[in-house]
């Protein structure tokens, strides 16, 4: 009964994840308010449009009981510019929607974060990528193609700004260094998986080339420590 | 801390708890399958997730009578959403098997020594880990290691200064997004430094982002 799969998602778990975004629907039909184990489901009364994570509104759709409307950023316009930024910009994705305000530190409940922010409805903003992008306009073109005005193109931007991006990620294996700590603003929830075993799998290969050199120097710097020196024990707290 | 902040504050706290267990949920899943090692079992969340869904399977079997198309669908739906459910706490506890399986020893003895809450180890899992683990030695005994000279026979010998417990690798690289700032973070025995601001993405060391992950500062993705 383990699972038998290595760290790391799978595709398929990542679209699973995608499904938990919030998209708009259009309802055709009226749907009472439901008490569902993830909270409850705001009533749908047509024409009014609403929120609902992604895999609800598939089910309505395949139905024929709702409309999506695409998100703001998967419109010709603004993949566009996103890929514009993109080609502009060798070294970095397009930058990620801002998260929102998080409460104060001391509260205990924990920030929200993807799939849970609302980066995916009609109110999101339209100039950047949010992490499940892909796995969004992948789901969205194959379920309601008719909900787009321009289906073909978008899915061309989309495969253009995949393309674009997957190389950066593949030219970032450059800097990739024993110890980790490389920055990947704005990567997506798709990339993250397919470049996850790729790019671990260097660093831990190049950790163990070093692991020697590490060794010695973890030595040394506690020895340091033990002897006295100022200014490394400001390190060591961050360490903990 | 700003307006945007309290406005924040107020928000989240009028999130219904369903909601806010969902997003732990997903959150713990996440971790369980991306992390090397377990992460402590987030006992209260499960027990708030399995009461619901024993009821909601009440709900169900109640309503499966109707015939009215209107209740058939609205049942589609909500069991649509209990096998959405399912999925996630199966595939978090399996997750978990796999690693108790793969260093029993090294659990065990993380369990017995320490006594921190919230436990590493779920009751189940723990009886889990004590039966399978003296089932196969056991089996090891009778059907080879009797046969051995008896200074070879242990399975967790540490002595000659190498452990045969195998723990799991945790300097593995993880991916994680930044919740809150957190400043510098340093990767021990080398030159890294990351300044880790809210909104970012690093691959980094599990060792370096542990303590931060668990107390949820930072989230593996």
């Amino acid at each position: 009964m383990a699972l038998p799969l290595p760290p790391g998602l799978t595709p398929s778990e990542v679209a699973f994840l995608c499904e938990m975004e919030l998209v708009t629907v259009i309802p055709r039909q009226r749907l009472e308010s439901l008490q569902l184990l993830g909270g409850t489901t705001p009533a749908l009364i047509p024409p009014y449009r609403n929120n609902i994570p992604l895999w609800l509104a598939l089910l309505l759709k395949k139905q024929r009981r709702a409309n999506i409307s695409p998100p703001p950023w998967l419109t010709q316009n603004s993949l566009q510019a996103i890929l514009d930024f993109e080609n502009e910009h060798s070294s970095t994705f397009s930058p990620p929607p801002r998260l929102p305000p998080t409460s104060s530190s001391t509260s205990s409940i924990s920030p929200i974060s993807p799939p849970f922010l609302p980066s995916s409805t009609v109110d999101a903003p339209a100039d950047a990528l949010p992490y499940h992008w892909l796995e969004l306009a992948e789901i969205l073109l194959e379920a309601a193609p008719d909900d787009f005005e321009d289906a073909d193109l978008v899915r061309r931007l989309c495969r253009d700004l995949r393309e674009t991006r997957m190389s950066k990620l593949r030219a970032g294996v450059d800097v990739l260094e024993a110890g980790g700590g490389v920055q990947m603003n704005g990567v997506g929830g798709m990339e993250v998986a397919e470049g996850r075993s790729f790019i671990t799998g260097v660093i831990d290969g190049l950790r163990k080339i070093s692991a020697s050199k590490e060794q010695a120097r973890r030595e040394r710097e506690s020895d340091e420590r033990e002897n006295g020196y100022p200014g490394t024990q400001e390190e060591d707290e961050d360490m903990l | 801390m700003d307006i945007d902040d309290i406005l924040a504050d107020l928000d989240r706290e009028s999130t219904p708890q369903e909601n806010l267990d969902l997003q732990s949920l997903t959150r713990s899943w996440v971790a369980e399958r991306v992390a090397p090692e377990l992460i402590p079992y987030p006992e209260e969340l499960m027990e708030r997730v399995l009461e619901r869904i024993a009821r909601q399977i009440e709900v169900i079997e109640e309503q499966t009578g109707s015939m009215d198309p209107k209740t058939n669908f609205k049942l589609i739906v909500i069991q649509t959403e209990l096998e959405r459910f399912k999925f996630l706490v199966r595939s978090f506890l399996r997750a978990r098997i796999a690693k108790i399986d793969a260093h029993p020893l090294h659990y065990t003895n993380v369990s017995a020594t320490t006594t921190i809450t919230p436990s590493l180890l779920s009751l189940f899992e723990h009886q889990y880990l004590t039966a399978h683990q003296s089932l196969l030695s056991t089996h090891y005994r009778t059907s080879f290691l009797s046969q051995f000279p008896t200074q070879l026979q242990r399975l967790d010998d540490t002595t000659g200064g190498i452990s045969m417990i195998d723990k799991p690798d945790g300097d593995a690289a993880v991916f994680v997004r930044v919740l809150r700032d957190c400043g510098v973070v340093a990767v021990e025995g080398t030159d890294v430094r990351c300044e880790m601001n809210k909104g970012d993405v690093f691959v980094v060391r599990w060792s370096a982002v542990r303590g931060r992950v668990l107390g949820g500062d930072v989230e593996l993705i």
